[in-house]
């Protein structure tokens, strides 16, 4: 009787471990597969890893299990196991999911792998019990095989991490297939590859110089954000295999460790190379900025010698690549030089009378070089975006397409997904959707547009920038400090990690009765349908991914 | 595309048309134009029956001798509609254990092929599905420059002068030949020139002087194809043929050329097969010696007539000059000249080798300007018919169920 009690007791236990990991194993992705992000985001809060309902229902459960140990044949211990345990494993709603768990092939190696591990580790535990406490009261029986399962529940993280490690050389070698397949597709369809990275505006000058070049050749960009070895990869062997008619093959370049953007240019060896901006994004991966910018730099290193290199002039880190002379032929672009004063035509490609409006940007475009210039406009909101254009121009103008062309290109240009996209709602609310833009640049072009509103009430609803490294806490008041001068109202998302913005918010003598803390981004969505109305603008700034939900 | 990359042309020769071996010189002319460092020359030849090989022994003219397709290396491919491909797929039906299909991409499509099957829009129309840049012109272009009639209609809608003519079917022929004769000779004086309407060249082209060679010029004619046209035959023409190359956005035409032999007619033997080599070394006067205002008057007409049917890339319009009057008339535009009328662009400082590039970059150009225009227009048609059943849809006149 107790032998098939403790059984059950076991399996609920090894069910909800499961049923546990299966739900980290999104957040294991959101890591990228990588154990210490992962046990990083699973410590910084103690209700990841300890959960205090389990917690509890276990204390309860193994109390009652002695309180009712006198009841023949051990049945009441045993059904307390039994109840409690589910109570314990019960899996908690989840709240908002942002990025859902993508069952891809290697998530479910994973999956099994991890399963394997706890459900080994039960049944060892389980038998290594049963032999040594075969003489002992059922109560101190079911006691233990709830402390076992507690144990294998608590642990659902290190099952995860144990199966990435089994299936470490097993993704290694399917990782190798996977890579050598995309080479031998980039060898057949053979475009001219075009390499794009930075700290932020990766995306967006990848879909401007896509739509540009479009207008005179065929170019496949990575789709959405792929960026990193076997994103691209990925875009390679399922977009680009047997499509022959692909002239540009446009790559975004994601540096999230150094030598990664070296390994991504071994694979498809860019002929051109775009560097759009060197910032505080990701330094706590990098710790400094200069580490930032010789991450970025690979992607000039690993052009040929005839190879060109595309910068933007405005940024330093970016001008000092310029300054180390290679390859030979590199573009640069302004947005901040006056043409007139241009020497040895570098800066080469420049932007000046920008004018901004809601209708969007217009500006020249002269190329110093030849002397050539011509009148831009683009149905887009933010400065930055001058920026993005001047580099994609630079690099389709090497490509042989003219000013002229160009600009009848950029006419009509559209923003890349979530960002910087405005439209208005069927209440006449405008909304503004920056989601993607956590960067200093990105911000503050943001907050600029909001504040060329002027019909009515300006909404900022932001949880602020993250990933900053030690530039964090400077940026995020900054932020505060910028959108002072053009928010009317504030709804800062999350308490704790929005306080340097509050602080910034306080320090340029914003009305405090115009700012709003929530703690979920419902929460800001219902406060802004609830008080905004027709003529009003709401501005959402960096959409965060889940793991830096509190 | 970037320097370090060669532009890989496919040059499209031969062809199912009686101007096949012309074709295959030209073709051997242009890929020899070409700066190999720069450009890769994929030879694709077609077979008077209509066959595709390409492969290494096509680059030479001497394969041409004997049985070419039978050649080691040489291989049969096939030109993809499919926009994917974008260019041949080598080995199309390939079997066997060794044997596989591989797809060649090519950049530019450079079509040398005279006549049917390649000058007439045809090859231009696959060319235009496959979404490949070609030299010369588009498919209407191409289709009416190589229908004499249509021709004619389009050129004297704009104001080109034109050789009064009557046309009708084999079949009106076959149906009362009185009644064509008839109708001819009530509507334009003897002589006359018989031409099939849509052949190249000088073939089953006759002059007629009176009724009975009149018969059996239509008879042959109407051998060579469904439509005839008889023309009234100019007096003592001087012929004189200039080139054109550009399109829309401007056009430049070359010196004039007088073939010389004009006194009775150019047969075909003298037109192409004199000389070995093409027409390069038929007898010609260049320039042609008309003076400065008819030289001027022609090259305009060139330049209207070429716009007017929306010509792009070359062509070499021919035109007569009825000696007594200086009144002149165009013959015709060829949208593949023989030889690319390299001699005559020579003369104007242009190299063979900058005309063969100067023609790619007018197809690319106007590829773009293809890809300016929007062919994808998404729409909910198919989700709401699908919804809705196809008994809503306009056309379909069924009455409504009732069950």
């Amino acid at each position: 009787m107790i032998e098939i009690l403790i059984i059950i007791i076991a399996a609920v236990w090894a069910i909800g471990t499961c049923v546990r990991v299966y739900r980290q194993a999104r957040f294991f992705q959101i890591e990228e597969y990588m154990n210490l992000r992962y046990v990083r985001w699973v410590l910084a809060s103690r209700t990841r890893w300890l959960i205090n309902r389990t917690l509890i229902a276990w204390g309860i459960g193994a109390i009652f299990s002695f309180m009712f140990s006198e009841a023949p044949d051990g049945f009441l211990p045993g059904a307390i196991g039994i109840i409690t345990a589910m109570i314990a494993v019960f899996p908690p709603d989840e709240g908002e999911i942002k990025k859902k768990f993508r069952a891809t092939a290697r998530a479910k190696r994973l999956l099994g792998a991890s399963f394997a591990a706890a459900i080994l580790f039960i049944v060892i535990g389980s038998l290594l019990a049963n032999n040594a406490l075969s003489e002992s009261a059922p109560e101190i029986r079911v006691i233990v095989q709830g402390m076992i399962g507690f144990a294998a529940f608590l642990l659902a993280p290190i099952w995860l991490i144990i199966g990435n490690l089994l299936m470490t050389p097993v993704e290694a070698a399917f990782r190798a297939r996977f890579i050598a397949k995309a080479g031998a597709v980039l060898a057949e369809i053979n475009p001219v590859v075009i390499g794009i990275t930075g700290s932020y505006g990766k995306t967006t000058t990848k879909t401007f110089l896509t739509h540009i070049l479009n207008g005179r050749y065929k170019a496949y960009p990575t789709p959405k954000s792929y960026n990193t070895l076997m994103g691209v990869c990925i875009a390679i062997n399922n977009d680009l295999a047997n499509d022959h008619s692909v002239d540009y093959f446009i790559c975004e370049m994601g540096a999230y460790i150094p030598g990664e953007i070296k390994r991504l240019c071994d694979l498809t060896h860019p002929q051109i190379s775009i560097v759009v901006e060197v910032g505080p994004q990701h330094l706590e991966r990098f710790g400094t900025l200069e580490n930032t910018a010789a991450a970025k730099y690979e992607i000039i290193k690993e052009l040929p010698p005839d190879g060109v290199g595309v910068f933007n002039w405005d940024n330093p880190q970016i001008r000092e690549m310029v300054e180390r002379g290679y390859p030979e032929t590199r573009l640069t672009v302004s947005r901040t030089v006056d043409p007139a004063h241009v020497k040895n035509a570098i800066p080469r490609f420049v932007a000046s009378e920008i004018v901004e409006s809601l209708d969007g940007l217009t500006f020249r475009v002269t190329d110093t070089l030849t002397s050539d210039t011509e009148l831009f406009s683009a149905p887009l909101l933010g400065i930055h975006n001058v920026t993005n254009i001047l580099l994609a121009t630079a690099a389709a103008v090497h490509e042989r397409m003219t000013l002229r062309e160009i600009a009848r290109r950029v006419r009509d240009l559209k923003p890349a997904e979530s960002r910087l996209v405005a439209r208005t709602s069927p209440e006449g609310i405008t909304i503004i959707n920056d989601a993607y833009s956590a960067n200093p640049t990105g911000i503050v072009s943001a907050l600029a547009v909001l504040g060329m509103y002027q019909t009515g009430r300006r909404l900022l609803i932001t949880p602020g920038m993250v990933e900053l490294g030690d530039l964090m806490e400077r940026e995020n008041t900054r932020l505060g400090e910028i959108a002072a001068q053009h928010a009317t109202d504030v709804i800062l998302v999350g308490s704790k990690q929005t306080e340097p913005i509050l602080n910034g918010l306080r320090g340029a003598q914003f009305a405090a009765d115009h700012i709003h803390v929530v703690e979920t981004l419902s929460e800001a969505v219902a406060w802004y349908q609830r008080n905004l109305s027709a003529g009003d603008t709401v501005l959402f700034l960096n959409d965060l991914p889940d793991t830096y939900s509190v | 595309m970037s320097s370090k990359r060669k532009t890989v042309i496919g040059v499209v020769f031969g062809g199912r048309s009686v101007e096949h071996d012309v074709s295959v010189v030209t073709g051997h002319q242009i890929m020899r134009a070409f700066d190999p460092e720069r450009y890769e020359i994929i030879p694709i030849y077609i077979t008077r029956d209509g066959k595709w090989y390409t492969g290494e022994p096509l680059n030479d003219l001497k394969s041409f001798r004997n049985e070419v397709v039978s050649l080691a290396g040489v291989l049969p491919v096939a030109l993809s509609p499919a926009t994917n491909h974008h260019g041949l797929i080598i080995n199309p039906t390939a079997a066997g254990l060794f044997a596989k299909s591989t797809i060649k991409r090519l950049d530019v499509v450079f079509p040398a092929i005279h006549g049917s099957h390649g000058e007439d829009g045809t090859l231009q129309g696959l060319l235009e599905l496959a979404d490949i840049p070609y030299v010369g012109c588009g498919v209407m272009a191409s289709a009416i420059a190589n229908d004499k009639l249509m021709t004619k209609t389009v050129l004297k809608a704009h104001g080109i002068p034109m050789v009064d003519s009557v046309s009708f079917t084999r079949s009106e022929w076959d149906a009362d030949p009185d009644r064509i004769i008839h109708l001819i000779e009530s509507t334009l004086p003897y002589p006359f020139f018989v031409k099939p309407v849509t052949l190249g060249s000088s073939i089953g082209i006759t002059r007629a002087t009176d009724s009975s060679m009149l018969r059996s010029s239509i008879t042959i004619a109407a051998n060579l194809d469904r439509r005839i046209m008889v023309e009234r035959a100019v007096n003592h023409p001087i012929e004189v043929n200039v080139s054109i190359i550009g399109d829309d956005r401007g056009y430049q035409t070359s010196v004039l050329e007088q073939p010389v032999s004009w006194e009775e007619f150019l047969t075909y033997e003298e037109k192409y097969l004199r000389g070995g080599e093409g027409m390069k070394s038929a007898e010609r006067i260049i320039p042609a010696p008309i003076g400065d205002e008819l030289t001027a008057r022609i090259q305009d007409y060139a330049k209207r007539a070429f716009a007017a049917i929306d010509g792009r890339g070359i062509a070499r319009l021919d035109f007569m000059i009825q000696r007594d009057d200086d009144t002149v008339f165009l013959n015709e535009i060829n949208t593949m000249p023989g030889s690319l009328s390299f001699y005559l662009w020579v003369e104007n400082g242009m190299q063979p080798r900058d005309l063969v590039v100067k023609l790619v970059e007018l197809a690319q150009d106007a590829h773009a300007e293809k890809r300016r225009s929007t062919y994808d227009y998404q729409t909910n048609l198919i989700a709401v018919t699908a919804q809705r059943g196809l008994k809503g849809v306009k056309g379909a006149k069924k009455p409504a169920s009732t069950s």
